[in-house]
């Protein structure tokens, strides 16, 4: 039997739209919901989806890309790639499971609120396959590292981590909710899929997989880069919104949602991609600075297309350039630093050898944080260990929940933007996070810091203990040093030959 | 700043492949379906980029006769992680563009 191409009949069938009789057009899409922005319903309808499947082609190539994905899998378990694998990459494994595996989830019911409440049937067909992509995309990467919970308990936390109040989960959750999980279909469509996965999924999927692929764990590089490839179908569902929204005036609150989306992605991806890709992959198997990667995926790639949809540059963007170069180096010195209260063991990255690839990618690394490390190499080498750690609590951003930083040294950058709204001082690590607040200050103004809470009494002892506890952290799970310091070895052999 | 304050400056178009058959497939059918335009592939290990200036046109019937096999378009997704550009698809073929050079 002759079918009908695909082209021949998706038009037709996908054009859902109908004039309700019973009930009012606002009843049936809730503007709160839908994010109308008193946009006639027909004016929706123009949406056209660049990328288009239907749903039994969706069918198929889904179950193969599982059957690709798990077969590596499957081939690869006996090879001990785990077991044999550098500390530093399985702490790269927990963390990135730990903050993004439930996180899926959350965007599979995002996309389902497209689904449902998109006034563009094209956005509601592509949704429905998104939210279908984002259960994949959470049951893949919850099962892929279960095998490992046997073998060590901060496996357990790529299930159990937005369960916590852990301070990474706590930013990662304010970040999520943030661009998706409390947001409309429109707002889904430009911040979810056009700013977050055009932009910073590409980024951590295709950027660790190659780090992976050098790393030789291709179970990982396999599963990440199989994600990425239904991102890059569904993360289209944003990009027609921009053109409907520009031609109806609106293009100012388009460009301010894709703008607080693209900041705010930045700021979690600095201290959960930046750490992994210039500190925790071994030195051997980086193939680019995670600078690099920002050039490659995001200025390169992700701002040229916000300029081809008639978006402009976002105003900080000289901000985040300068950021490109230090914002993460300062977050893994903290993340090290507090190190009992992460789910995973950092690895300094800070021998001899990766210290010269730093300066090499980062000219002036030496001068600048090398200073820090050096005070804490001595430290360790002369069995200091009670200072290697902290005692304090670092002032925390009440935007984005991580630490304000900057880059240390002769040039000394920290700084402290405060806000003062309702009687409250608010602090900001940026004039970008600052930025966001500002936009909605209801939205943002009830939520607590970690250190604000502290400080409020809920964490009780008020103590390193205490904090463990409230964040969930069981002896057996809390952090160390991911190479129990080896990478102090060098300065050791130098300090014994100085001393004999 | 190594040209980052110029990296958006670009016209690069054209797919990222997660490595493997269908890669090299498209790079080829990418040669084909082009003419005149140089076609460059940057290997990542984990993925290639397979770009060109401006407009990028890969065809069905090509991809099949590189993959020496039988090949729908829809299955281009299976190894298609990211693309640089825009996208249309059409009956037959997808073309990677921009609608304004800079």
């Amino acid at each position: 039997m002759a079918t009908l191409e695909r082209m021949d009949w998706y038009d037709i069938a996908r054009t859902t739209n109908w004039t309700p009789k019973y009930v009012q057009e606002d009843e049936l899409f809730p503007p709160e919901l839908s994010g109308t922005m008193g946009i006639p319903l027909e004016k929706w309808e123009s949406y056209d989806e660049p990328f288009k499947q239907t749903y039994p082609e969706y069918v198929k190539v889904q179950r193969e890309k599982d059957a690709g994905a798990y077969s590596v899998k499957a081939a690869l378990e006996r090879a001990k790639i785990y077991e044999n694998a550098d500390p530093g990459w399985r702490s790269v494994l927990k963390a990135h499971y730990g903050a993004i595996a439930r996180q899926e989830y959350q965007a599979s019911q995002a996309e389902a609120r497209m689904a449902r409440f998109g006034k563009a049937p094209g956005q509601r067909n592509m949704a429905t396959l998104g939210m279908m992509d984002e259960i994949r995309h959470g049951q893949i990467q919850l099962f892929f590292p279960h095998e490992h919970v046997s073998k060590d308990r901060q496996f357990d936390w790529a299930h159990k981590a937005m369960d916590t109040n852990e301070w990474a989960a706590i930013a990662a959750r304010h970040m999520f909710d943030d661009i998706f999980a409390a947001r409309n279909a429109t707002e889904i469509g430009l911040m979810l899929t056009f700013a977050f996965e055009t932009g910073f999924t590409n980024m951590q999927f295709l950027g660790l997989a190659a780090d992976a692929a050098e790393a030789g764990d291709w179970t990982f590089s396999s599963l990440i880069s199989s994600i990425q490839t239904d991102e890059s179908r569904h993360a289209q569902i944003g990009g027609p919104l921009i053109p409907i929204l520009v031609a109806n005036g609106r293009k100012a609150e388009a460009q301010k949602l894709i703008d607080i989306a693209l900041w705010r992605s930045w700021k979690l991806f600095s201290v959960l991609t930046g750490p992994m890709m210039d500190y925790y992959t071994p030195l051997e198997h980086r193939k680019q600075s995670f600078k690099e990667f920002m050039q490659e995926w995001i200025v390169t790639q992700f701002e040229r297309s916000l300029l081809d949809l008639g978006l402009e540059k976002p105003w900080y963007w000289d901000h985040l350039l300068d950021e490109i170069d230090w914002q993460h180096h300062g977050m893994h010195l903290g993340v090290w630093f507090w190190r009992p209260t992460v789910w995973w063991d950092p690895a300094a990255g800070v021998s001899p050898e990766e210290r010269a690839w730093l300066e090499e990618k980062y000219p002036g690394w030496n001068a600048t944080w090398g200073k820090c490390w050096d005070v804490i190499t001595e430290n360790v080498v002369e069995g200091r260990m009670e200072q290697t750690y902290p005692e304090t609590l670092p002032v925390v951003c009440n935007m984005c929940q991580l630490p304000v930083n900057a880059t240390p040294g002769p040039a000394w950058r920290v700084r402290d933007v405060p806000h003062m709204h309702n009687g409250r001082v608010y602090h900001f690590c940026s004039e970008g996070c600052k930025w966001v607040f500002e936009q909605e200050p209801s939205r943002y103004q009830g939520h607590l810091s970690l250190v604000d809470r502290f400080l409020a009494g809920m964490i009780q002892p008020m103590d390193l203990g205490g904090a463990l506890t409230y964040m969930g952290l069981a002896p057996g799970e809390i952090g160390d040093d991911a190479h129990k310091y080896a990478w102090a070895d060098a300065a050791r052999a130098e300090h014994l030959k100085k001393a004999s | 700043m190594s040209g980052m304050d110029k990296a958006h400056i670009n016209n690069m178009v054209g797919p990222i492949m997660r490595q493997g058959a269908l890669a090299k497939a498209v790079f080829e059918a990418a040669e084909v379906d082009n003419p005149g335009k140089k076609i460059l592939m940057e290997d990542k290990v984990a993925y290639v980029r397979i770009q060109t200036e401006d407009e990028m046109v890969l065809r069905q019937e090509t991809i099949e006769e590189m993959l020496g096999k039988p090949f729908k378009l829809n299955q281009l997704e299976v190894d298609m992680a990211s693309f640089a550009g825009r996208i249309e698809t059409k009956a037959g073929q997808i073309r990677f563009y921009f609608a304004k050079h800079l």
